[in-house]
């Protein structure tokens, strides 16, 4: 019976040193997986930042000129939809005090804003045509807007490159409950309203840290 | 029955895939496919005898497809187990079987097991992968085409490609499987390009032997491939003649691409481009002057664009733009000439001219200034829009011009060209010697140089002067052309565009230079002209041949030079080719080229010729038209000596003739006038009549009949045969004899009688009765002096001709011959002309009626009778 008992607490004590090795290993491919941090090393300060600000430049305009092209193609109440208040709505203020709490807070609505993006794409294929300009540019705004957020990720990496970057939780603001056309589109609307004024900031914040970061970046040894 | 007969069809695959089940053989390594083998690699198969088989190992045989494998590849593990190696090749894609072969009279059943060996390569490494993704729009295509070397191995087995793309950093892979045998090309679809991002793309190709793969990282713009520039204009500025600014519009926007410029341009007449630097055009511009161009001159420009520091592809070349420089003031004279013909007492002096090379815009006029003798003579503004620029004078041969030409565009006038025409006993002098030859379809000239003049005159260059042959009055353009040559060039090949077949004159000038002020003045020397042409052919038409002289035996033959346009090179001999009618004989005689006239000879006589005359010339021959000819039949003379001879033969013959004539006078004469027979010496009976005979007649009135001449002129003079019926009828009435008979003289239709008439009776128509006989005789002849008398004659004597036949002598019934001696009618006036004439009635002069014809005197009228026949009168 000991024996018995001896072989489980064995068995039992192997299965918790194979699990203390491969844990690690899952976690580290998973890390891999989810946080793209490696890929950030092939580029320079300079250049990570040169790129990341023109392309959230370009999606900014480009957020302008989708959110026009959205209000020309929900009809006349265009002005009146965009004027509503939602609540569940990442705001597009950016917070913080330092250098990398504000690009963190970028990084952060950048996330959040994601979701939200496609519900409304998805909302304006039931609502129009499956393929309209409103749509593809979702479509093409939110691999960008991604595109973006790897960015700023790398650049965070920079700024802080002992500090974990906290993921956002998923749908962490909350998509909205089931609403009417009129709803759908105001969201819509507000949405992207909201998004043109997350990534004109965002260009904005990454203005300023020309001639900070990689300055230091190189007094630091590295890059 | 459906249930049995799936498991029907499972047994049979069962069957199959296990393999020859019933054997008691096997091989390993085994499979339910094909077992792919690398070519050029070692495989080692085993073959197994299972358990209560009674064959043995010896009992194993090999077989790749048909053919044994040799017993040295063969490997005996034990008693039950025999392995085979192979070496692979291509070729080898087969079934590999192990038998143990059914031994005659055996029981044992046959065994046999295989398996199918597929050969083949492992993939080689794809080269040179690049994709490229194009602008579309004002974003980037997300199709991203991807190229790569496939190698050139073929791997034998399938082989697949596939594309893969991702941005790193993201879960996220595209991927495009490539359908195409041996792929070298493939289109991934990003959905959305990655503006800004690093792009993975990498190309794995696969098969059963291995996997292969290349891989592209880099950042997404160095995919792109952007549009040309847009809407590129060429922008010319009136006071910069040698530039001009290119514009353009940005294609893409510079947060996507932002681009640099390349600017290329090429005068439209050069395929040579000129590439403006890269430094030049960096930045993010949208214009840029070209400069250092030539004024009036059209360029074409291009544009093309790329990401700045060549972050992307180039893009294509803009589509051209073609657009002229601004004019200039023209930068060289122009290029003047003269040619000159003397004429009886003066030269006609035409000034030809090319505008200036370096024109600098439209020449709009020339202003020419003429002086003679150093006076000025003329000045002219001659408007450029004519064709040929040329302007004629005449100069006196004793009197020198200098002429002055300049050339006015837009913006201004040009340097002045000079030229020198001397007096015509003042000529420098000219090259040695002059020759030309062809080379590659161009005349290529050689001279001797000139010696050098005493100062001032300095030998400025040498002008190669054409001039085409004949020229047309019709033709509008100056058919010369001019080249000018440096002064150490002996030899050059003409650049003008000289037409095969036409006969150009080649003169090579040399022109002096001398400085009399401060302006030099150009004065050519005396040229040396030889005719050339650039390719010769055969000529266009052949002579036309005439015989201008057609003997016996020869003849001389003519033929005009054809019109100097038609000869189509130097004539270097003609043929004439002869040949007698179709017998197609030809002969032929070849003659120099100045030759026009030949003299055929050894011809036969009377015989048809065809001749015609060929031209030749270095490159062929044409035969002229054909002309015929008949040669004589005589010679010269031959003909003259036959008239002379035939005349001469006449002659004599007629001399002759008439000799024998004079000779044989009597002959001819009786012939013509034969004798009567006189009746007097008839020796008929003496016939009385009932009155007697009158002594007292004379004797020369007697006659039988009076033939009145009405009108004093002989019948014979008139035509006798529209003798009027009246007389005849009126002598037979008036002066009929009433005797019967006739005469040789008398003829039937002058007979004529009126039988009605009373007198009638005095004739007899059944007895011949002779009338009267003449006393004087007949016809001159001498009459007998005996007395007339009428006598009846009885003679037998064979009478004249015309009496012997009795249808005469019905007719002289009627009839009367009426022999008559007229006293007034003289012998000689009648007689000679009826003796000229046929033997027919004779006129006689019309008398008063006799009273002898109704009562003939008895002297004269007498028959005697005539038993001798005819006598001699």
């Amino acid at each position: 019976m000991n024996c018995h008992v001896m072989n489980m607490v064995c068995l039992s004590q192997r299965s918790q040193a194979k699990f203390r090795i491969i844990l690690p290993i899952l976690i580290l491919i998973a890390v891999e997986l989810v946080h793209p941090t490696m890929s950030c090393k092939n580029e320079k300060c300079s250049q990570l930042l040169h790129r990341s600000l023109k392309l959230t430049r370009l999606m900014s305009k480009r957020s302008a000129d989708l959110l026009e092209t959205y209000k020309a193609s929900q009809g006349d109440s265009a002005d009146l939809i965009c004027d509503m208040q939602m609540d569940n709505v990442p705001v597009s203020t950016i917070s913080g005090q330092t250098m990398s709490e504000r690009i963190l807070s970028v990084y952060t609505h950048l996330k959040e804003f994601l979701p939200h993006m496609k519900t409304v794409m998805e909302q304006q294929k039931d609502l129009n045509p499956p393929i309209n300009p409103v749509v593809e540019g979702l479509h093409s705004m939110i691999t960008h807007v991604h595109h973006i957020a790897q960015r700023v990720n790398c650049i965070l990496q920079i700024l802080q490159p002992n500090i974990p970057i906290p993921e956002p939780a998923e749908r962490s603001t909350g998509i909205p409950p089931a609403q009417n056309i009129f709803q759908q589109k105001a969201y819509g609307c507000i949405v992207l309203s909201r998004l043109q004024e997350l990534l004109s900031q965002a260009v904005q914040e990454q203005k300023s840290l020309k001639g900070k970061m990689c300055k230091q970046r190189t007094k630091n040894g590295s890059l | 029955m459906g249930s049995s007969h799936h498991l029907l069809v499972f047994l049979m695959f069962l069957h199959y895939a296990v393999g020859f089940t019933y054997n008691c053989v096997k091989i390993l390594p085994d499979s339910s496919s094909s077992i792919v083998v690398e070519v050029g690699k070692n495989f080692t198969a085993t073959c197994h005898l299972l358990e209560g088989c009674a064959y043995t190992s010896d009992d194993i045989e090999w077989r790749l497809g048909n053919l044994s494998i040799a017993k040295q590849s063969y490997h005996r593990i034990n008693e039950t187990a025999v392995s085979v190696t192979i070496n692979i090749s291509s070729d080898m894609s087969d079934w590999l079987k192990c038998t143990a072969p059914k031994e005659s009279l055996s029981y044992k059943p046959r065994s046999i097991y295989g398996i199918f060996l597929r050969a083949g390569y492992p993939p080689l490494k794809p080269k040179n992968l690049s994709c490229i993704a194009v602008q579309e729009d004002k974003d980037i295509s997300p199709n991203l085409s991807c190229s790569w070397d496939p190698g050139s191995r073929n791997p034998l087995i399938d082989t697949t490609y596939t594309v893969y793309a991702n941005v790193p950093g993201t879960v996220l892979t595209h991927k495009a499987d490539c359908k195409q045998h041996l792929a070298r090309f493939c289109v991934v679809n990003l959905e959305t390009f990655p503006i800004h991002m690093v792009l993975k793309v990498w190309v794995e190709v696969k098969n059963a032997l291995g996997s292969e793969r290349s891989e592209l990282q880099s950042d997404s713009s160095y995919f792109a491939k952007p549009n040309p520039p847009l809407n590129v204009q060429v922008l010319t500025e009136d006071k910069f003649p040698t530039s001009l600014v290119v514009t353009w519009k940005h294609p893409i926007d510079r947060t996507i691409l932002k681009l640099s410029y390349a600017i290329r341009y090429r005068k439209v007449t050069s395929n040579v481009w000129i590439e403006v630097p890269e430094s030049f055009t960096r930045g993010y511009i949208e214009s840029f002057r070209l400069q250092s161009l030539e004024p009036y001159t059209q360029y074409v420009v291009q544009m093309r664009c790329i990401g700045e520091s060549n972050s992307s592809y180039w893009s294509n070349w803009s589509p051209s733009v073609t657009e002229r420089t601004t004019e200039a003031k023209p930068a060289s004279a122009p290029d003047l000439w003269r040619i000159i013909r003397p004429t009886s007492n003066s030269r006609n002096v035409t000034l030809i001219w090319k505008a200036p090379v370096k024109a600098n815009g439209k020449i709009r006029f020339y202003n020419l200034s003429i002086n003679q003798n150093n006076e000025k003579f003329e000045s002219h503004n001659i408007t450029a829009d004519n064709l040929s620029q040329m302007y004629s004078m005449e100069l006196p041969a004793g009197k020198m011009a200098s002429i002055e030409i300049t050339a006015y565009n837009s913006a201004g006038e040009s340097p002045k060209a000079t030229l020198s025409i001397p007096r015509s006993d003042k000529e420098l002098p000219g090259v040695k010697d002059m020759s030309w030859s062809v080379r590659d379809e161009k005349l290529q000239v050689k001279w001797t140089a000139v010696l050098p003049l005493p100062h001032p005159l300095k030998l400025s260059e040498y002008l190669l002067e054409w001039v085409k042959i004949p020229q047309s009055v019709h033709q509008k353009e100056l058919p010369a052309g001019w080249q000018r040559v440096p002064k150490n060039v002996t030899v050059t090949t003409l650049n003008a565009g000289l037409e095969k077949f036409k006969r150009y004159n080649i003169s090579v000038y040399p022109i002096y230079k001398y400085q009399p002020g401060h302006v030099w003045h150009f004065q050519p020397g005396r040229p040396v002209t030889r005719p050339a042409y650039v390719q010769q052919g055969p000529p266009k038409e052949g002579p036309t041949v005439t015989v201008t002289k057609s003997k016996k035996n020869s003849a001389e033959l003519t033929w005009e030079e054809t019109p100097l346009d038609s000869h189509q090179g130097f004539i270097i001999h003609y043929t004439i080719f002869y040949a007698i009618g179709n017998t197609k004989q030809w002969k032929s005689e070849t003659v120099g080229p100045n030759v026009h006239s030949y003299v055929l000879t050894d011809l036969a006589s009377e015989t048809d010729y065809v001749v015609y005359v060929m031209a030749s010339t270095e490159a062929g021959s044409v035969k002229g038209t054909d002309c015929t000819f008949k040669t004589m039949k005589y010679g010269d003379g031959e003909v003259e000596v036959i008239v002379v001879v035939v005349c001469l033969s006449f002659l004599f013959l007629t001399v002759f003739i008439i000799m024998i004539c004079l000779r044989k006078r009597e002959v001819i004469k009786k012939l013509l006038w034969p004798q009567v027979p006189d009746p007097s010496d008839s020796s008929i009976a003496h016939w009385s009549p009932d009155f007697p005979i009158k002594a007292d007649l004379p004797k020369e009135d007697v006659s039988v009949v009076e033939v009145d001449v009405f009108d004093g002129k002989s019948l014979c003079e008139e035509d006798k045969g529209v003798l009027p019926l009246k007389k005849d009828k009126y002598l037979s009435e008036e002066h009929s004899s009433g005797i019967g008979g006739s005469s040789c003289m008398s003829s039937p239709r002058h007979s004529v009688s009126d039988s009605d008439e009373g007198d009638s009776g005095q004739t007899t128509s059944s007895t011949v009765q002779y009338s009267t006989v003449l006393g004087s005789g007949y016809k001159g002849q001498t009459p007998s002096h005996q007395p007339p008398a009428f006598a009846r004659s009885e003679s037998t004597q064979p009478l004249l001709d015309c009496e012997e036949h009795p249808d005469h002598l019905n007719e002289s019934q009627s009839r009367s011959s009426y022999f008559r001696r007229g006293r007034e009618l003289e012998p000689g006036v009648l007689a000679p002309e009826c003796d000229g004439g046929s033997l027919t009635f004779c006129p006689v002069q019309e008398e008063e009626p006799s009273p002898v014809a109704e009562e003939p005197p008895a002297s004269a009228l007498c028959y005697m009778p005539q038993k001798s026949g005819y006598r001699p009168q």
